[in-house]
């Protein structure tokens, strides 16, 4: 809670806030322990009469401490004096109710001799006329017996004390008290009954004191009967104490008996207590860092408008929409096996050779086979549909015209497998296991136009952003880099938040800067990034291995594929980042997943050897793709709905 | 005169007494600690991911670990703990305030009764303190006749009472998650105030319906808990 401690942490403007607020609560400290001091002295309502409720008393006694004439201030001295010396030698009790006791032993007089005995005796106005008179007093109490002499001083201190009126009225009051009363029961009874006449008037008080003290000075100090009611007299004494130091401010804060009476009359007409204060904690509360939705909490909301968000919140189909065997597909993270055509066709490579699924048909077909010493390492449609990319796990890439089910050509230059594609336009990017990207124009013979060095491990994730500006890259070395098309000589910015590789990298539809990447089974991240400013702008916790990233076209959300432990979809709303549903999807781990053109069909592949379909983002009626409407101009063709046979 | 010094026994009862008062105010202000941490988390004034779980009464309690948070609380308990040991509170109030319209929405109140000596009860009611002469005062008389609970009996009793709170999220309204808290109490109207503390009214919750929770009790005191809220419209 010290100030120190606060400023060590990194803090945000609002924190600063109330950290300045704070300090100055830590100023006034000093003077609320210095109340805690006089509180004491209050404690317990061991005062008969407390001063006004509305007088913040502790700030007045400080403020009269300061400003105090010197005889106050010495008087108070004194009175501290005689009280350290009182209470450890246990003065009887009498004494204490005579407010001023305990200089009468023998010990105390050399105490009392002293000059604070002489300023002592002066709080009256009339100072020079007293400090004249007491010196010659404590001197000849110095020079003669023990005896008289201090009594007459004390009798004197008593009665300045008592023209100031406080402390004589205490001591009137607390003989009249029933411990007094017990205290005086104790003793003989003839003192105890003065002291209680003397309550009558300040004058008779002094004669009182006199006579007490006198009582006294006959016995010896402390004697055995007293010391049962020795907790008594320390009542006594801390009454007074209490009311010495009242002294200056009590004048001020007491009321007249009728004003209090008055007070009292108006106060309970109004049905409010006197006695009692409502206070408030006044520091404002610290504020809340984000509204809270208490719907997370199990309420009842107040108004039905509340819930309508959660209650007509999307349905989500969680049962495939089809489930298909994909024999001997490979069970490797690295690699990109499976794709869907803006033609709305499905290609998967199952060790050797490229399926193509016609999703309109239901028809399936094989389009190549690869050599035997290999095996096929990604699969990825040209943006048209027409053709079909084959990388090799030796480093070759095929491309393959569909329609025709002929090879058009191949592209050597990587010499370890190709483990992901991506298409822009004319231009294939390739990743391989080097960490090597190269570009390459397929339309020329010099195919390979760029070398993007920036991955020191296998390249698992690449895509390019819908206008070709961007392109994403992620790798085995926990790297996301992403390239500025027109600069492929250095990444525009490297990421090195994932703690592990990084395959699932996707481009948001409706921002796009946006881009979503998740991490492998250490990370298990998804982090979001603002591809211009290179800020991460959001992450998601999966809980499980990010194993691939697809942006819905039609809703603010996206769905991640798991893999161990989850082996799951989850569908993400953004950029609230709530989890909408996850979908227990396959047995083992998922490995890849593609969206159909329409956006509406997710399309999952998983080391079960199971390809599966999920109608997870289902368009509703009348309601456009949140995607440009390029995208949608170029698919005019297909713009009727998927379908599956 | 209605002050009368409270211990004029003998000293060694006294001296008990107060020795229990101060361990039954340590018992009472860490309940209000957790009580105030309870109520932050249950009615949202703050995001569920700014608390943590301790174990406390038995039960997993949410406290809060946001620091500024943290060293409000703190702030207002040490003060606490001050006064209740002084036996200066008679009561408690958690109130919880839109911030958007200002409007008191929630307000929990914990009404603190000190018992007395059985004699000394006895003496108060029949002087007609006007205050306290309420079913309350003759409840705390009997109780103090059969109180001589051990800690465990405090602690169970405790227990049931923030089930309940943790409970009562369920009859209470939602809240609409934008709102901020204050901390009243009620004390003598001697007690010392420090600077951060000001007379205030009592933010009372208009057209408010109030459930009263379990009390539970210590030697020396009773906490009743009420909870206002506002109706739905």
């Amino acid at each position: 809670m010290t100030a120190t401690a606060w400023n060590a942490d990194e803090l945000d403007p609002l924190q600063q806030l109330t950290n300045n607020t704070i300090a100055d609560m830590e100023v006034i400290t000093p003077i609320k322990r210095r109340d805690g001091i006089f509180s004491t002295r209050f404690a317990g309502g061991r005062v008969p009469l407390t001063p006004s409720p509305k007088t913040p008393r502790t700030q007045v006694i400080s403020q009269e401490v300061q400003t105090e004439s010197i005889h106050h201030a010495n008087a108070s001295l004194m009175s501290r004096l005689q009280r350290s010396v009182s209470k450890p030698t246990r003065e009887s009790p009498k004494s204490n109710i005579a407010s001023r006791p305990s200089r009468d032993s023998p010990r105390r007089i050399d105490l009392g001799l002293s000059d604070f005995t002489l300023t002592g005796t002066g709080p009256r106005p009339s100072t020079a006329v007293s400090a004249k008179n007491t010196p010659s007093r404590a001197r000849h109490g110095r020079a003669t017996s023990t005896q008289r002499t201090p009594k007459r001083t004390q009798s004197k201190v008593n009665y300045t004390a008592a023209d100031r009126f406080i402390p004589n009225r205490t001591a009137s009051e607390a003989i009249s008290t029933s411990g007094a009363a017990v205290k005086l029961d104790s003793n003989e009874q003839t003192p105890g009954r003065r002291p209680k006449s003397s309550a009558s008037s300040d004058g008779s008080a002094v004669l009182a004191a006199s006579a007490a003290s006198a009582f006294d000075i006959g016995r010896p100090h402390s004697s055995s009967s007293h010391d049962a009611s020795a907790g008594l007299s320390f009542e006594g004494l801390s009454l007074n104490d209490g009311q010495e130091d009242d002294e200056d401010e009590a004048p001020k804060t007491k009321a007249s008996p009728n004003t209090v009476a008055y007070q009292q009359s108006v106060a309970e007409a109004c049905g409010v207590s006197i006695k009692q204060r409502i206070l408030a904690f006044k520091p404002a509360a610290p504020e809340s860092s984000r509204p809270i939705d208490l719907r997370s909490q199990y309420n009842r909301p107040v108004k039905p408008a509340a819930a309508s968000a959660s209650q007509f919140r999307r349905r989500v189909l969680t049962a495939p929409e089809r489930v298909l065997d994909a024999p001997g597909l490979v069970d490797d993270y690295y690699l990109n096996l499976l794709d869907w055509s803006s033609g709305n066709q499905v290609a998967i490579g199952l060790e050797r050779n490229v399926y193509v699924w016609s999703a309109e048909s239901g028809t399936v077909s094989s389009l190549l086979e690869c050599p035997a010493d290999t095996y096929i390492s990604s699969v990825k449609w040209s943006g048209d549909g027409a053709y079909v990319a084959a990388g090799l796990g030796t480093g070759e890439v095929q491309i393959w015209d569909v329609e025709d089910g002929t090879k058009l050509r191949s592209m050597y230059g990587h010499d370890t497998r190709v483990s992901v594609m991506g298409w822009n336009k004319h231009v294939l990017s390739t990743g391989a296991r080097s960490g090597l990207v190269y570009n390459h124009d397929v339309r020329i013979a010099n195919h390979k136009i760029a070398e993007l060095v920036s991955h020191t491990s296998e390249v698992c994730g690449l895509e390019w952003r819908a206008d070709g500006a961007q392109l994403a890259t992620g790798g085995n070395d926990n790297l996301v880099s992403i390239w500025d098309a027109r600069h492929l000589n250095a990444p525009k910015f490297q990421k090195t938040n994932h703690k592990a590789a990084v395959k699932a990298l996707a481009w948001c539809p409706w921002q796009s800067n946006l881009l979503a990447t998740g991490g492998g089974s250490h990370d298990r991240n998804i982090h979001f990034w603002n591809t211009t400013s290179g800020a991460r702008v959001n992450s998601i916790d999966t809980g499980s291995q990010v194993t691939s990233l697809r942006w819905s076209l039609g809703y603010k959300e996206l769905v991640s594929s798991s893999g161990f432990p989850d082996n799951s979809l989850s569908i993400w709303s953004y950029p609230t980042l709530v989890k909408n549903i996850e979908i227990p999807a396959h047995e083992s781990r998922v490995l890849h997943s593609a969206l159909s053109p329409d956006g509406q069909m997710l399309a999952t592949a998983a080391a079960d050897e199971s390809l599966k379909f999920w109608k997870v983002f289902e368009k509703k009626a009348g309601t456009a793709n949140l995607a440009g409407l390029a995208n949608t101009a170029a698919a005019k063709g297909l713009s009727k709905a998927t379908t599956i046979r | 005169m209605p002050s009368a010094t409270p211990s004029t026994t003998s000293s060694d009862k006294s001296k008990l007494h107060k020795l229990a008062l101060k361990g039954s105010s340590k018992t009472v202000v860490e309940f209000f600690d957790f009580a105030c941490n309870t109520i932050l988390f249950q009615r949202g004034v703050y995001p569920p991911e700014d608390f943590t779980t301790v174990k406390k009464y038995g039960l997993n309690m949410m406290t809060s670990c946001d620091d500024q948070v943290k060293a409000y609380i703190k702030k207002i308990m040490s003060q606490l703990s001050k006064w209740m040991q002084k036996s200066k509170i008679s009561k408690l109030v958690i109130v919880i305030t839109s911030k958007e319209t200002g409007e008191h929405v929630e307000r929990w109140q914990f009404d603190v009764n000190i018992f007395q000596d059985p004699s000394k009860a006895k003496r108060t009611t029949s002087s007609g303190d006007k205050e306290n002469t309420s079913p309350e005062n003759q409840q705390s008389q009997s109780a103090s006749v059969t109180s001589d609970k051990t800690d465990e009996d405090v602690q169970k009793d405790i227990q049931a009472l923030f089930r309940q709170i943790t409970a009562s999220v369920t009859f209470l309204p939602m809240l609409d998650g934008n709102c901020t808290f204050n901390v009243l109490v009620y004390a003598d109207a001697d007690s010392e105030v420090p600077l951060e503390w000001g007379d205030s009214d009592a933010k009372e919750v208009k057209n408010a319906e109030k459930v009263m929770l379990r009390s539970f009790s210590t030697n020396n005191h009773r906490i009743d808990t009420v909870v206002s809220y506002r109706l739905a419209e």
